[in-house]
Order: structure tokens, then sequence, then C-alpha cells
């Protein structure tokens, strides 16, 4: 698809009643380099310049502008090690902030449920819709949509639309990679043969659903780009590789297998919250809280079988009682890899939380959400990573195992194997204002 | 039983919003004599905001338009949904900063204008980048 792909005049394989008739498509939206994006939104001298963003501790670089994908910087690459030559090329660094990024995402999710009554937020920045009409119309409601982002909250967004998911996301990518698609890509416009010809320009393990791994073990089966996979034997498919694989060839049949999930109790966040009978005044109390809270968080994450790669935890004070003032401490972890393991999750929360934590004060009330959730057979994992991946299963499923057999409180993760743990404290010195959410940080505007 | 109640600001809220809801169930005792007509306190955020997605809250620096009563440390109410009109007071991005100005329009250019004798205008030409950022529709300043 890196080639310019103009639409057709007219609809070609369709007669003109036909094109006229109404359809049902699938439309996948997503905002361009989501974190960049936004922060864009409330400091304009970003505009044109390379961003990136980084991940909590300033550690890795999670998001980038068009400018920094040009200059090649990589994506996780650990900032420290960058920072030199990433300066002198100008680049940009910014601290994430997720409060921000959460709030702008909940507007775009918005503004899309008024065009649609079918809708699937699958990411923070991505979503699901149903778009009925004629192709012209359908195009025009995308067009709408683009531009009501940008107007109402600035964002630029990409609009892929077909008659199934996994060729939404397909056409979505082509809408990105041709400009002069203007942000919107409608597969029908395009001839029969044309859409092979796409379909064969892309890889397969670029895919939606099919990973780096399977994509290996396809090879050998003469298997390389989504219209090889397309005309596969969706049989042999589903035999070898399952039937998440076989649903994705019907799927780049333009048979819709995956319905757009209005609700989805198993894809959006996990919240583990208590308040605490007596208020906790030790700071190594609230990490053994922490350290329970975490493996409850992930071992609900490994039931249903998810991933996740962004963790929020807090530490409160009353509001009410203290009087030294309310106290509500909380930050952001971005993992570089989506994770379920419970030692990565609970050793993040302590090192991200515990600096903060302040011993003088009476805690009465602390949680743990776990957002950004990925299936786990959906999750394509970087070949870097795979080592890592295929590693047998790491303690929290063992204790898992165990808690389900004895009970929950019977075994886990102690603080006490984190006395030695490492000495990288939360650090964001990067961070912009949460302009959205908090009172004391809104954007300043010159009156000069 | 659940009432549902209209919107007090009804030319002020778009379609899309849902009017609140209040509960009316009856509890063990006499039912409030308000019961039925009582829509909640007033909530400013409902008549503050046309559309609250595309509104956003920001923080004024410096007094170039005190003529207009906003002064420095004001907030101001921005609607990004609102198409910017001649005479319309917005938040404007000029020189890659977000600045608040009178807009109008003069023989095809924009000029910003500052309400305060001491600031010249900027009037853009067509060259230069500027956008309106949003229209400014309420100042809140502590008196």
């Amino acid at each position: 698809m890196s080639e310019p792909a103009q639409p057709e005049p007219a609809p070609s394989g369709r007669t003109p009643s036909e094109a006229r008739q109404t359809e049902r498509s699938i439309a996948i939206v997503d905002a361009n380099n989501f974190y960049v994006s936004c922060e864009r939104v409330f400091d304009p001298s970003l505009e044109g310049r390379p961003v990136v963003v980084l991940s909590n501790n300033d550690g890795c670089v999670i998001a980038r502008s068009q400018e920094a994908k040009a200059l090649n910087v990589d994506m996780a690459a650990p900032w420290h090690s960058i920072a030199p030559i990433a300066a002198m090329q100008g680049v940009v660094a910014v601290s994430s902030n997720y409060e921000l990024y959460g709030d702008m995402s909940a507007r775009s999710a918005e503004i899309l449920s008024r065009y649609t009554s079918e809708q699937e937020v699958y990411s923070i920045d991505e979503s699901f819709i149903e778009l009925t009409g004629t192709l012209d119309e359908t195009i025009a409601q995308a067009r709408e949509i683009r531009r009501a982002m940008r107007k109402l909250i600035g964002l630029p967004v990409s609009i892929g639309i077909a008659p199934t998911k996994t060729l939404a996301k397909l056409a979505n990518r082509g809408s990105k990679q041709n400009p002069a698609l203007g942000g919107v890509c409608h597969l029908g416009s395009y001839a029969p043969a044309r859409q092979t010809a796409i379909l064969a320009s892309v890889d397969v393990g670029d895919v939606w659903g099919i990973g780096r791994r399977t994509a290996k073990k396809l090879a050998p089966l003469g298997v390389h780009t989504a219209a090889d996979l397309r005309d596969a034997d969706a049989a042999l498919v589903r035999k070898r590789f399952g039937v998440v694989q076989a649903r994705v060839v019907h799927e780049l049949r333009g048979v819709d297998c995956l319905p757009i999930e209005q609700v989805q109790p198993e894809r959006e966040q996990i919240y583990h919250s208590r308040s605490f009978a007596v208020p906790i005044t030790t700071v190594t109390e609230l990490e053994e809280v922490l350290s329970v809270y975490t493996q409850r968080a992930a071992a609900r994450l490994r039931k249903q079988g998810s991933l996740t790669r962004l963790m929020r935890c807090f530490a409160a004070t009353s509001p009410f009682s203290d009087t030294a003032g309310h106290t509500n401490h909380s930050v952001s972890v971005a993992f570089p890899e989506s994770t379920d393991d419970a030692t990565t999750l609970y050793r993040a929360a302590i090192a991200a939380l515990g600096p903060q934590l302040e011993p003088d004060k009476r805690y009465v009330r602390a949680g743990v959400t776990l957002m950004e959730l990925t299936p786990r057979d959906e999750h394509a994992s970087l070949d870097v990573f795979d080592e890592a991946a295929a590693a047998p299963p790491a303690y929290g499923a063992v204790i898992d195992r165990i808690a389900g057999k004895f009970g929950e409180d019977t075994l886990g993760l102690g603080v006490a194997g984190l006395r030695h743990r490492r000495g990288w404290s939360m650090k964001r010195d990067m961070v912009s204002p949460r302009a959205t959410t908090h009172w004391d940080e809104l954007a300043t505007v010159k009156a000069t | 039983m659940t009432a549902v109640v209209g919107p007090v600001g009804g030319e002020e809220r778009p379609d899309h919003l849902l009017p609140q809801q209040a509960s009316e169930a009856v509890h063990a005792g006499f039912p409030s004599p308000a019961q039925g007509y009582y829509n909640g306190p007033v909530d400013l955020n409902r008549h503050l905001m046309r559309d609250p997605t595309a509104t956003f809250l920001v923080r004024v620096s410096g007094d170039s338009m005190t003529g207009a009563g906003i002064f420095d440390g004001d907030e101001l109410v921005v609607d990004r949904g609102l198409d910017a009109h001649d005479g319309h007071v917005v938040v404007a991005v000029v020189n890659a900063e977000l600045t608040v100005k009178r807009l109008s329009w003069r023989d095809g250019l924009m000029v910003l204008s500052p309400e305060n004798p001491a600031y010249p205008e900027i009037v853009l030409s067509e060259l230069d980048e500027a956008t309106v950022w949003g229209v400014v529709t309420r100042c809140l300043h502590r008196v």
C-alpha cells in the first residue's frame, strides 16, 4: 500500500444500483500519534517538531511524532542512551501525562458516539464504529468525523473503513501511508483486483491478530502476505493455528466474524482498591498493601487472559480527617511490553509510588488500576521480546494455582523480596500540565 | 420511579446530551412537597458549557484584555465547537503560543486586537500562520 492508490472514480465491481444500496460497514478511527497530538493541543510550540513521549520514569520512548519517526528515533529506546544525539537533532522529549491522554480519549469517544450507535472503544486512541450508508455517504461521514475531531478537540485522526474489523485495520494503515487519501480510506473504493493488490502488499505479520511468531510459522506454508492468508485454506489454518487465526482468514474475505463489542467487561480496566479499616502510617505497611493489591489485580488479569501496558497506583489520605491537608499520590507506569506478571506489576508500583509516600501521613485508601489491556492470544510480541514471552510462566501463575486451592491469602510475593529494590525513582522532569483535569494546571493563554 | 427532568437551560444544551435523571423514589414517611419539582442544585457546568466535550478551561496571563473584563489570573471558558466570527474574543495560536485577543477582519486580513491601549494589535498577513484555537464564551473573575 506504499504506492499511491487513488480511489477509482466509480467503484468498480458494483452496479450503480448496488453502489446506492445502504450498507453497514466498520470504521476504525484512531488518533495519529495520540500522546504527541494531545501534548500539541495545549503546547502549539511542539507543532512541526520531532517530539517523543517518555514512559513514566522518563526511561523509554513510548510515542513519537511523525517527525521523530522520520529521524528513526526508536520506539522503546532508553532515553538516556539516545538523548545526546536526539537533542542535537532537535528532538523534544516530554514525560507521559496519562491524565491528559485519558481525558482526551474520553472526549474523542464521546464525539464518535454522536455519529454511530455501535461503538467499541478498543484502546486509549482507537475506536471501532459502525457506519451505514452508501459508499459515498460513508466516506462523507468519515470526513465529517475527522473534521469534528480536529475542530472540537484538536486531534488529527485516521479512519479505515471496510466490511470487517480486520480489513478496516488494514484500510487504516493505507489512510496513514497515503497522504493523498486525506486520512480516510474506504476499501470499497477499490476494484476487487486492486483490493487484492493492496492485500498482497501487506506483510502477513502486519495483519491484525497475526503476530510475528505466527507469521514465521505461516511462511513455510507459502503464506507471506495478507492476500496469501485470505486465499489460504481456512480449515487448515484452523487446524494448525486455532480458531482465532481462522477467523482472520474469513475476516480478510469480508466475512464479519468480530462484531463490534459495545460492552467489553474483559477489556477495559481492572481496578482493585480498598479503604483501610485503620489508617496506615508507615511506608512499609503501604508497600505491603500495594503488593497485595497488585497481585489481586494481576490474578484477575490472568484469569481473563489479558495483558496490561499501563498501570495506575494511588495512595490517599482522608479528605475529611486530615488537618494537614488531603494528599492523593497517584502515579502511572507504562510497561515497555504488555505483561500479566505480578512481580513486574508490584515492583513497578513500589518503585513509582514508594518515593512519593510520606511517613507522617495517615493513608486511608490505596488502589491499583490496570489499563490498556489486550487479549494475550492477540498480543503480537516483538521478536526481541520473544524469549521473554516464551519463558515458563512466572510466579504469578503458580501463586494463582495455590491461591485457587487454598484461598487468596495463602501465598503471595512479600515485600521482603524487594528490600534491595532498584535505585531508580519516579522521574517526570518534563511533564506537561494536566490541563483538563486539574484546576491548578490549566493551560495558560497569553494576554500580552 | 424515575422522573426524567428536562434540561433547565434548554437552549444552551445540544441535543446529544441526555437530560439528567433525578430519583423520585418515595421512601417511608411523607414525600417531599418539592418532589416532582426538584431538579437538583444548579450545576454551573450545564450553564457555562454549551458542549462540555468541546469546552476547555484556560488561565489568563497578562493584562492586555482588561478592557474586555479579562484580567491576569482569570479563567476562561473556551468553546472549540463554535465558529469564530468578527468581534468574538478568541484564543488563537500566534507564534506557537496560545493567546487571547479580540478577532476581526480588515481587508481580508485577520486582526487580533488587545483591549488595552498599552498593547499593539496584531495584523496577520496571509503568510503568517495563525489559527483560532477556540472561542471564549465566559470569563471567571474573582471579585
